[in-house]
C-alpha cells in the first residue's frame, strides 16, 4: 500500500478518510470496554498472586487448576490480549504508515494471538489434567 | 512517518549579539529565534537587550521595540495587541501563548522566543498555517440546514445558546495544535484540538441540522481518534478553553450514536 499524498485541499475536504473509518469507533469503544474489564478482573488476579505467594508448585497448580479460578483468569488472558492488540494499534498508528505499518500491525496481531494461546492452553492444561 | 529529532540543516546555531542600548538603566534579555529560508543557513538564536524605560510590559511590545529600534528585519505576526485576534501567537519560555497577553514580568531571566512548535517556518516567528486553516475548512465551521430558510432568523433558546460557551471564544490562534505531540507526529491526517473544538462547537449547535453528517465525516482513526488525551491543549490554551473536554465530547457522540 503506497502512502496517501496528503495536500492542503485533501485536508480541507471534509469527506477525505486517512484509515478504516467504519473500525474506528469500534476499535475505540473494544478499547475502553476491554480496559474496563481488566480493572473489574484485576481484583481476581492480586487475589491469586497473594494466595500463591510464598507457595510451592504444587500449590500453584492445585489453586490454578480450580476452574473457579482457572476459567476467568483464562478469560482475563483473552480480554488482555485484544486491549494489548488494540493499544500497540493506536501507538504503530501514531509513528508508521504505509508498508511498515502493515507489517507491524501484523507482527503485533501474530504475537497477541500467540500470547493468548499459550496463555489459554496452559491454564486449561491445569484446570482439566492438572 | 514521525520525525523524532530535527535534521542538521534544522538545528540552531548561536546567532549574533545585539549591543545593549546606550544609557539604558533597566534592561531585559530577548533569545530569539531567527530564520531566514532566502539565505542558505540554519537558524540561529539571536540576542537582544530591551530597554524596559522605552517599552510596554508586554513580551509583544518588547518585540514591537526590538524591530523598531533595533533591528528592523525581524519578522512576526501581530495585530490586535489585546488577545483577540491570535496573531501573535508564539512559543515563549517554552509554551505556547500569545505574546500580546504575556507579560515580561511573568517570568525571569531572559526571554526565549521560538516560532510555533513543529509547524513550518516561513521566517523568524511566522509559521506556515496553511494545514491548519484547511483543517478548520474541513469541519464546515457553518450553520448547515435542511429546513427552509425562516424569514427572519434561525432561533434559538437562552439555554441552547449557553451550550456553546466555553466554544465559540476560540481565537484560532494555533497554540493548542500546535502543543499537541499526536499533532505533531500526524499534523496532516489529525484535525488537531482547535478544529475539533470548532467540530464540537457547530455539533452542539441547536440550529444545525446535520449532526449525523458531521459526525460521518469525523469518523476516522486519524482525524478524531489520535487525541491521546495529553491534555496539552487545555494547558496552554490562552483563552482558558479545554479543547480535550470538546474532543471527549465528541468520542461519546460517537459511541452513543454506534450504541443505539
Amino acid at each position: 500500500m503506497r502512502e496517501q499524498v496528503i495536500t492542503p485541499q485533501v485536508i480541507a475536504n471534509p469527506k477525505s478518510k486517512y484509515g478504516n473509518a467504519k473500525a474506528s469507533t469500534r476499535h475505540f469503544i473494544t478499547q475502553r470496554l476491554s480496559g474496563a474489564i481488566n480493572i473489574a478482573f484485576l481484583g481476581l488476579l492480586l487475589f491469586v498472586v497473594v494466595q500463591l505467594a510464598g507457595q510451592d508448585r504444587a500449590d500453584m497448580v492445585a489453586t490454578l487448576g480450580n476452574a473457579w479460578i482457572g476459567v476467568p483468569l483464562a478469560l482475563l488472558l483473552v480480554i488482555v490480549t485484544v486491549h494489548m492488540r488494540n493499544g500497540m494499534r493506536d501507538t504503530l498508528e501514531d509513528y508508521f504508515a504505509g508498508r511498515s505499518y502493515q507489517l507491524l500491525m501484523m507482527l503485533n496481531t501474530v504475537f497477541c494471538i500467540l500470547i493468548a494461546l499459550v496463555g489459554v492452553a496452559s491454564i486449561f492444561k491445569l484446570v482439566f489434567w492438572g | 512517518m514521525a520525525e523524532l529529532i530535527l535534521s542538521k540543516a534544522d538545528r540552531p546555531a548561536k546567532g549574533k549579539t545585539w549591543p545593549k542600548p546606550a544609557s539604558a538603566k533597566r534592561l531585559r534579555e530577548y533569545h530569539i529565534y531567527r530564520y531566514d529560508p532566502d539565505q542558505n543557513a540554519n537558524p540561529r538564536i539571536d540576542t537582544y537587550f530591551v530597554d524596559l524605560d522605552d517599552c510596554g510590559p508586554m513580551i509583544l511590545d518588547g518585540l514591537l521595540w526590538i524591530k523598531n529600534k533595533v533591528d528592523p528585519t525581524l519578522t512576526l505576526r501581530r495585530s490586535c495587541r489585546e488577545g483577540i485576534c491570535g496573531s501573535c501567537s508564539m512559543n515563549i519560555n517554552g509554551l505556547n501563548t500569545l505574546a500580546c497577553t504575556k507579560g515580561m514580568d511573568d517570568s525571569t531571566g531572559p526571554i526565549k522566543i521560538y516560532p510555533l512548535p513543529h509547524m513550518p517556518v516561513v521566517k523568524d516567528l511566522v509559521p506556515d498555517l496553511s494545514n491548519f486553516y484547511a483543517q478548520h475548512r474541513a469541519i464546515e465551521p457553518w450553520l448547515k440546514t435542511t429546513s427552509p430558510t425562516p424569514k427572519t432568523e434561525w432561533l434559538q433558546s437562552v439555554p441552547e445558546r449557553a451550550k456553546l460557551d466555553g466554544l465559540y471564544e476560540c481565537i484560532l490562534c494555533a497554540c493548542c495544535s500546535t502543543s499537541c505531540p499526536s499533532y505533531w507526529w500526524n499534523g496532516e491526517k489529525y484535525l488537531g484540538p482547535a478544529a475539533l473544538l470548532q467540530a464540537y462547537r457547530w455539533l452542539i449547535d441547536s440550529r444545525d441540522e446535520t449532526q449525523s453528517e458531521r459526525l460521518d465525516d469525523l469518523e476516522d482513526p486519524f482525524k478524531l481518534y489520535r487525541c491521546h488525551t495529553i491534555m496539552n491543549c487545555a494547558k496552554v490554551c490562552p483563552k482558558g478553553l479545554n479543547p480535550a473536554k470538546a474532543i471527549a465530547e465528541i468520542k461519546k457522540m460517537m459511541v452513543e450514536r454506534k450504541a443505539a
